[in-house]
């Protein structure tokens, strides 16, 4: 048994340093944010929690938040599961640049890589341009402030979280399960629904988890490719602090999205202790 | 081992000294600095190159802290009386905001040499005004004609899809919709025509952004023709080749002082009205006129340049309209939630 395994006074030299970070950096602002969040005129009380509640506009901010990371883990997944399955059947070479090409987005500042998308998606941007020249469209098409827009910019940008945990598990999965099914008579989708898709699921589970996250929380993406018609949760509580000072308000509405956001990535982790899903039955 | 743990002894005393020195920031600060706060950006650039030299030789040192004004409003809420910034930087929505809450001080005028250079509307008992903002219409004449005025945005065809506006999140948004709802019989009391006007036109409007930069980059690119800006916004387009122009509406042209703020609590207040003369001083607002910031002068011995001149003139000055903060911030909250409710997809 590893000596780090459990915690223990012996270890605390080890977690120590982690233990106060946590405690100091992160624990202790949520538990401010928690006091705040309490706080009215009339004393503590869930007064903040209720005006959220009983508020049909806050609560569809809400939803449409949700539905966002929702949209963007499926978009996401489509784009990279044949990425994915590139690199499966890839050799060395193609694999080491498909994992620089993976990154490279990486490298660039999510501000810049977000600025870069209005080139693209707006009136005078690639997509409309090409659409026009190909005669597929008369009329300039504006992706700008759409839904659409949004999502196709976000699945992009969050496209490497999703890919890295998958190929983390492709590099370390055992080849020869293809071969033995194969050998078995499984044809190219069988093998691909019953080896490939059950290999790759935790690392896809562990992808949808930091994409729904990320993608709930990406402020500057969707405050500017969304615009302000489209109103999701981080940008309503940005205004709640630096422009009406409504602290308590915005605390609550920031543990609202907490706590939404925390059940969903609980049962896609809830998902991964599943046997049968992750192929240990 | 014994030199690894003398050296770590070392490390840690030097981190505790690292750590205690920044928990110290009054004790370990010269008797006579001021830390300021500074809008960010060319703001914060200009100010480091003429304020810091100019105090610097009269023994005061200025530290600047970057900063947007709703931040240093923000951090010095958060700050609880113990702030972290001697002297902030403010326009009128965030300074009603700042007095309501008791983090700034009146000031004492008799301790600026350079006070009664400054017109009557330029002296506010919170602190002097650097430089006036003038808001107006900026418009792109390669794509939109030039518009007389707000109301022609609305009723000009010409305009359709063009416009971007923005929701009361932004001062300078803010302004121009009290002026539009002057104009529609409302006013910092009354939105309503606003909204009215706002439920109509919503499918015929260019773009509703999040922030003035969001604008100017949709500008930049052709997406907008028409967006709400002032005259430093125009004036920074025109240098990077942007074909970009500005119009004063004919309803008069919202304008917002920007004023230095006494905190309440600052470390050293003497060396914080060292900084506000200086800001005040011709010295200092004759180089502050000149490009890339191209500040409106506030000191009367200050003469206007022609590149300023293009914008707006000493005597359109005294016209200027300078709206109730106070007023609006009692409003501000609901406006923004009707806003909302309106325009959201």
């Amino acid at each position: 048994m590893n000596a780090l395994a459990a915690p223990s006074l012996r270890n605390l030299p080890y977690f120590g340093p982690m233990l106060t970070a946590s405690v100091l950096f992160f624990l202790a602002p949520l538990v401010v944010l928690a006091v705040y969040s309490f706080s009215s005129p009339e004393g503590a009380s869930l007064a903040n929690y209720a005006r959220f509640a009983n508020d049909e506009f806050s609560v569809s901010v809400l939803i449409d938040t949700i539905r966002l990371g929702g949209s963007v883990v499926l978009g996401t997944t489509l784009l990279g599961l044949p990425i994915a399955l590139l690199y499966w059947h890839a050799g060395p070479r193609i694999r080491q640049w498909l994992i620089f090409l993976i990154l490279l987005p990486m490298l660039v500042s999510n501000v810049v890589r977000t600025f870069a998308w209005i080139v693209i998606l707006g009136r005078q941007g690639l997509i409309s341009s090409t659409l026009l020249y190909t005669g597929l469209s008369s009329t300039p098409t504006n992706l700008m402030y759409t839904e659409f827009g949004l999502i196709l910019a976000l699945c992009q940008i969050e496209l490497p979280l999703l890919l890295l945990p998958i190929i983390a598990v492709l590099s370390r999965a055992n080849r020869s399960l293809v071969d033995a099914a194969r050998m078995l008579g499984a044809g190219s989708w069988r093998v691909l629904l019953t080896v490939l898709v059950p290999v790759m699921l935790p690392g896809l589970l562990a992808g949808w988890i930091l994409v729904f996250a990320s993608a709930c929380t990406s402020y500057v993406t969707q405050a500017v490719i969304g615009g302000a018609r489209l109103i999701y949760l981080p940008q309503f509580i940005y205004r709640e602090v630096g422009v009406l000072f409504s602290w308590p308000y915005a605390a609550a509405v920031a543990f609202v999205l907490l706590v939404s956001t925390g059940v969903v990535m609980l049962s896609i982790s809830a998902l991964s202790r599943h046997r049968r899903l992750v192929g240990h039955a | 081992m014994n030199h690894f743990n003398s050296n770590r002894r070392q490390f840690n005393l030097a981190l505790a000294a690292l750590a205690g020195s920044a928990l110290l920031p009054g004790t370990a600060r010269a008797a006579s600095s001021v830390v300021a706060a500074v809008f960010p950006g060319s703001w914060e650039d200009a100010y480091r190159r003429t304020l810091v030299p100019m105090l610097a030789k009269s023994g005061v040192e200025l530290i600047i802290a970057p900063m947007l004004a709703q931040d240093q409003l923000a951090k010095a809420i958060a700050a609880g009386g113990k702030p972290a910034y001697d002297a902030l930087l403010l326009s009128p929505g965030q300074t009603a905001e700042a007095v309501d809450r008791g983090l700034i001080e009146k000031i004492d005028t008799s301790k600026l040499a350079n006070w009664n250079k400054l017109d009557d509307k330029l002296k506010s008992p919170w602190g002097p005004t650097v430089t006036v903002e003038v808001n107006g219409i900026a418009y792109n004449p390669e794509l939109v004609p030039r518009p007389k005025g707000y109301k022609d945005l609305f009723t000009n065809p010409a305009y359709d899809g063009k416009v971007a506006w923005l929701g009361f999140g932004s001062n300078s948004a803010t302004m121009a919709w009290v002026e539009i709802a002057r104009l529609y019989g409302g006013g910092e009391d009354n939105m309503q025509p606003v909204f009215d006007l706002l439920r109509k036109h919503l499918p015929k409007i260019g773009a509703i952004a999040n922030s003035g930069n969001a604008q100017m980059a949709l500008f930049q690119q052709r997406e907008i023709g028409v967006f709400m800006a002032s005259t430093n916004n125009v004036s920074r387009l025109k240098t990077m080749g942007v074909p970009c122009e500005f119009v004063h509406p004919e309803s008069g042209s919202p304008a917002v002082p920007v004023n230095i703020h006494l905190t309440k609590g600052a470390a050293n207040p003497a060396a914080v009205y060292a900084y506000m003369d200086a800001a005040i001083s011709a010295a200092a607002q004759n180089q502050l006129k000149m490009p890339p910031v191209e500040q409106i002068p506030t000191n009367r011995d200050v003469a206007f340049t022609p590149s300023l001149e293009a914008f707006v003139t000493r005597e359109q000055m005294a016209k200027f309209i300078y709206q109730d903060w106070v007023k609006i911030n009692k409003n501000r909250a609901a406006w923004t939630a009707e806003f909302d409710r309106i325009v959201k997809k």
